[in-house]
């Protein structure tokens, strides 16, 4: 990002290096993000009242939900990670100048750009997708909703995804600097390959149900369609085989990048290095063998909906472990709190509810209550946003000074945290309530005696999408005009802050030769702050 | 390590102690769920304040003073991790083989149960008796005795869900599914559509009457003997219970499908250009196999209804009172 020759859009549209890719991913998926918030800012007036919801209706708001749930997740959470993070930091956390493969790169971004285009369009071409983003056959077969159109779009991640996984893990296992060995690699980089080497295994299996929904719905087919023998919820287990270890490749790199956060500002190094990366790697494999969570109440056979079930619940223990190493990371540490580790504190709290409910899903006996219920709805919401979303925040704020060379507002970044903390466990707890009490997900009418539940979280929700304004505000302003950055404004030890903010196009004068772990920090024999053979232009 | 390793053999003693519960009487999964439940909260509540109050301790005592320096240099420790690797994990399967447990009484259905046949349909459920009786979205049943629900569906996925007794599942088309309760109380409770289904979804809920044995009898013979609604409330009550008005209304709003509003006898013109009138047989005939005929601008997404002629005669006239 040379500051001196000014902006060329063709200098972004030809890009190939690493971080300005990353700051396109960053562009297009808050884009996403701000639409999504649109279209929850429309489901929320509709749970306001009765009159409200009459002049949404009901297609809309289905509409809604469908287009607000895909968009998130498929095109902000995980593109915020897989994109952005991953582009941003593992070339410069293992000592390389790019990615392997720099071209492909672009390719996987302009693909995702081509599917959020469609995806944004999907909202007004006709035949509006009102299937839900899971889109389950057979009502997916017999709306008139454009499932073309959702199935491109699939696709096109899918290309988008599968060269991704392929570019950064061929880019991890080969280009890592001399001296940077696997046991030295930043969790964050750890917690991205895991994600890649789900995406790998996950992706196929999801382009080959929807390509069968395709088959069924426009060449006559009939994988699913019950009514010439088909077995639709065949589509549910292939669905969820990906979709549901995709919740670890939004996990993964979330946890990773709370591991650099809790470390650098408590300036002390990860408690556990190898546990975590053992957990990370036990939670990748165990992701694949627990899709069944889904679809316990669908006529499975009891001994598989068994063995998901245990499987499911002990993925909690890996994850247990994490989240007890970050506070022992904070156990006698020197902890500064800016605006990131306050995220990455508000991270886990929150997410440790949303891991405890999500027991409750994994459970077989309770999830024949809670399933499809509000419940999941306030589950899944706890975890994405805001936990996982606030960790993102957090992890921009922290490396902004790489990719903007600027600073963001400290005071406005602290102040929003608390009104999305508040916000969040007001629009997300009482929906917990809602669900035990029966209300189930997907409604566009509200029986009468929830009404009062979802006037509250409604609350919440708006106070939600004024954090979020305020965060984009902060985010914009601050890369215009923030403060000019330091190289290295927390003085980390990682091996990104020893080069130059904003970083240059070439990374590296000279690649690095590593020398010791990214988390040394009080280390009594290391003199020197950051790496020492690192070099600075 | 050693009360680690006595909690695992108690955990696993636990185990076949649990397997044999079942034999029980007349169990009632609704207090297994609700007990279960009270242990789960009460567990991971303390868990997650326990949690909470430690990130909360440190973040207050390691608060970086003024000129501190690094914190410890500390890497790990193996005793600590074993430990919060291991109390999870029997925490876990502790409540993994209590909610199995919980689980197999949900889909153990007692020998005696009393059966009633449901079909989800766009958007509503036909209920079927053992006696030969039908109703829509409503079901009776005695109380004191355990209630069978096969379940089908007539189009796509639907899922029956009644909230009150902690119980659902999928009703897919081209399957049987069951689910069971035990209506220990009087009362009428809600049950749900809880799989998307479409623009009806929120409006597919059915009541579950659990009445006194004495009153579901009588009841049953009132239906029996044909305690007939007039031709005008019975059509209104089909058009209602079979879920047109997901789609159609009566109000004379311009919607996805033509109104209900002065329909009968109405001028259609049709996507091949022709003009009908919508006489007592075009509506008869476009219930039963709306693909037959198409208006103009709309899409064929309406279902084709398989009613009786008696049943078609009370919707026209309803229809044409509108
Ligand atoms: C899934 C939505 C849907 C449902 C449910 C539905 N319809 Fe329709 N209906 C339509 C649409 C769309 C049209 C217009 C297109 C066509 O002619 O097929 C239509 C057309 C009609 C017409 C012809 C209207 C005219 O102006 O000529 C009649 C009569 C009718 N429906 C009756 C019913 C009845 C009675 C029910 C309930 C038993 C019902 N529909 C349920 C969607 C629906
Ligand atoms: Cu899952
Ligand atoms: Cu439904």
């Amino acid at each position: 990002m040379e500051q001196a020759k000014g902006f060329s859009l063709k200098e972004w549209i030809f890009a190939t290096d690493h971080k300005k890719i990353a700051v396109l991913y960053l562009i297009t998926s808050l884009t996403v993000f701000v639409v999504g918030t649109l279209l929850a800012a429309v489901i929320k007036l509709s749970h306001w009242s009765p009159a409200m919801r009459e002049l949404i209706g009901a297609k809309f708001y289905n509409v809604s939900f469908t287009i607000h749930g895909a968009g998130m997740v498929l095109f902000w959470m995980i593109p915020v990670f897989l994109g952005f993070f991953a582009n941003l930091l593992i070339p410069l956390m293992i000592g390389a100048r790019d990615v392997a493969f720099p071209r492909l790169n672009a390719l996987s971004y302009w693909a995702f750009a081509g599917a959020t285009i469609l995806a944004v369009l999907a909202l007004v071409l006709p035949g509006r997708l009102d299937v839900g983003w899971t889109g389950y056959p057979p009502y997916s077969l017999v709306t008139d909703a454009n499932i073309s159109l959702y199935v491109f779009i699939v696709h096109l991640l899918g290309i988008s995804a599968l060269a991704s996984a392929v570019n950064f893990i061929t880019t991890v296992i080969t280009m890592r600097a001399p001296g940077m060995t696997w046991g030295r690699l930043n969790l964050a980089v750890w917690g991205l390959l895991g994600s890649f080497v789900i995406q790998l295994f996950g992706i196929p299996v999801l382009a080959g149900a929807v390509t069968l929904l395709l088959f069924d719905k426009y060449l006559g087919t009939n994988f699913y369609n019950a009514s010439m023998g088909g077995a639709p919820v065949l589509y549910q287990h292939l669905f969820w085989f990906y979709a549901h270890p995709a919740v670890y490749v939004i996990a993964l790199p979330a946890f990773g990048i709370t591991s650099e956060l809790i470390s650098t500002f408590s300036r002390k190094k990860i408690f556990g290095y190898t546990s975590m990366v053992i957990a990370i790697c036990l939670i990748t494999f165990l992701g694949f063998d627990v899709w069944i969570h889904h679809l316990y109440t669908k006529g499975v056979v009891a001994w598989a909906n068994v063995i998901q079930s245990f499987l499911t619940i002990i993925i909690g223990v890996p994850t247990g472990i994490k989240v007890f190493n970050w506070v022992a990371t904070m156990h006698k540490g020197s902890i500064e709190f800016r605006a990131p580790m306050l995220y990455a504190v508000g991270f886990i709290i929150l997410f440790v509810i949303g891991g405890m409910t999500g027991i409750a899903n994994g459970l077989l006996g309770t999830d024949v209550h809670f399933h499809d219920t509000y419940w999941v709805v306030a589950h899944f919401h706890t975890v994405l946003s805001m936990s996982m979303t606030l960790l993102a925040f957090g992890g921009i704020y922290f490396w902004f000074p790489k990719f903007t060379g600027r600073m963001y507002n400290e005071s406005l970044a602290k102040t929003i945290f608390w009104l999305l903390l508040i916000g969040s466990l007001i629009a997300w707890m009482p929906l917990y309530k809602a669900g035990l009490e029966g209300m189930p997900r997907r409604y566009w009418q509200i029986p009468a005696q929830f009404q009062e539940i979802f006037k509250i979280t409604a609350v919440g929700g708006f106070m939600l999408i004024l954090g979020f304004v305020l965060t984009l505000y902060n985010f914009l302003a601050s890369a215009i005009a923030g403060q000019k950055a330091t190289a290295n404004p927390w003085g980390a030890k990682s091996l990104e802050w020893t080069l130059p903010s904003p970083v240059p196009s070439y990374n590296f004068k000279t690649i690095p030769v590593i020398t010791g772990g990214p988390y040394e920090y009080g280390n009594p024999e290391e003199k020197l702050e950051g790496q020492p053979a690192a070099e600075a232009v | 390590m050693k009360s680690i390793l006595t909690l695992m053999a108690a955990v696993l003693l636990l185990l076949p102690s649990l397997a044999s519960a079942e034999g029980a009487a007349l169990v009632d999964p609704v207090k297994s769920w609700d007990n279960h439940w009270n242990m789960f909260l009460t567990i991971v509540t303390t868990l997650w304040a326990f949690v909470t109050a430690l990130v909360i301790y440190m973040s207050l005592k390691y608060r970086r003073k003024k000129g501190q320096g690094d914190g410890a240099y500390i890497h790990g420790n193996i005793l600590l991790e074993v430990i919060w690797t291991a109390v999870p994990l029997i925490i876990i399967i502790f409540l993994g083989v209590q909610s199995w447990n919980v689980y197999r009484q949900q889909i153990t259905v007692p020998k005696d149960a009393y059966e009633v046949n449901v079909e989800g349909f766009m958007w509503g459920w036909n209920v079927t008796y053992p006696e030969g009786l039908k109703t829509i979205n409503e079901i009776r049943v005695p109380v004191g005795r355990p209630v069978k629900v096969n379940l089908t569906s007539k189009d796509v996925l639907h899922a029956f869900y009644i909230p009150a007794f902690r119980i659902q599942e999928e009703a897919i088309p081209g399957r049987t599914t069951n689910i069971w309760f035990n209506p220990v109380q009087k009362g009428e409770y809600t049950a749900y559509c809880t799989e998307f289904c479409g623009s009806g979804h929120s409006l597919m809920l059915a009541k579950v009457i659990v009445m006194e044995k004495t009153d579901f009898e009588t009841w049953q013979g009132k239906q029996k003997e044909g305690m007939v609604l007039s031709p005008l409330d019975k059509g209104k009550k089909l058009i209602a219970d079979l879920g047109c008005l997901g789609c159609h209304n009566i109000t004379g709003e311009k919607t996805a499908a033509p109104t209900f509003k002065g329909i009968s006898g109405r001028e259609t013109i049709l996507a091949d250009g022709r003009t009908v009138k919508a006489d007592d047989s075009y509506m008869a005939n476009h219930i039963k196999d709306p693909k037959s005929t198409t208006v103009k601008g709309y899409s064929q997404s309406m279902p084709p209804y398989n009613l009786s002629d008696e049943e078609i005669n009370a919707v026209t006239t309803y229809l044409k009172t509108l």
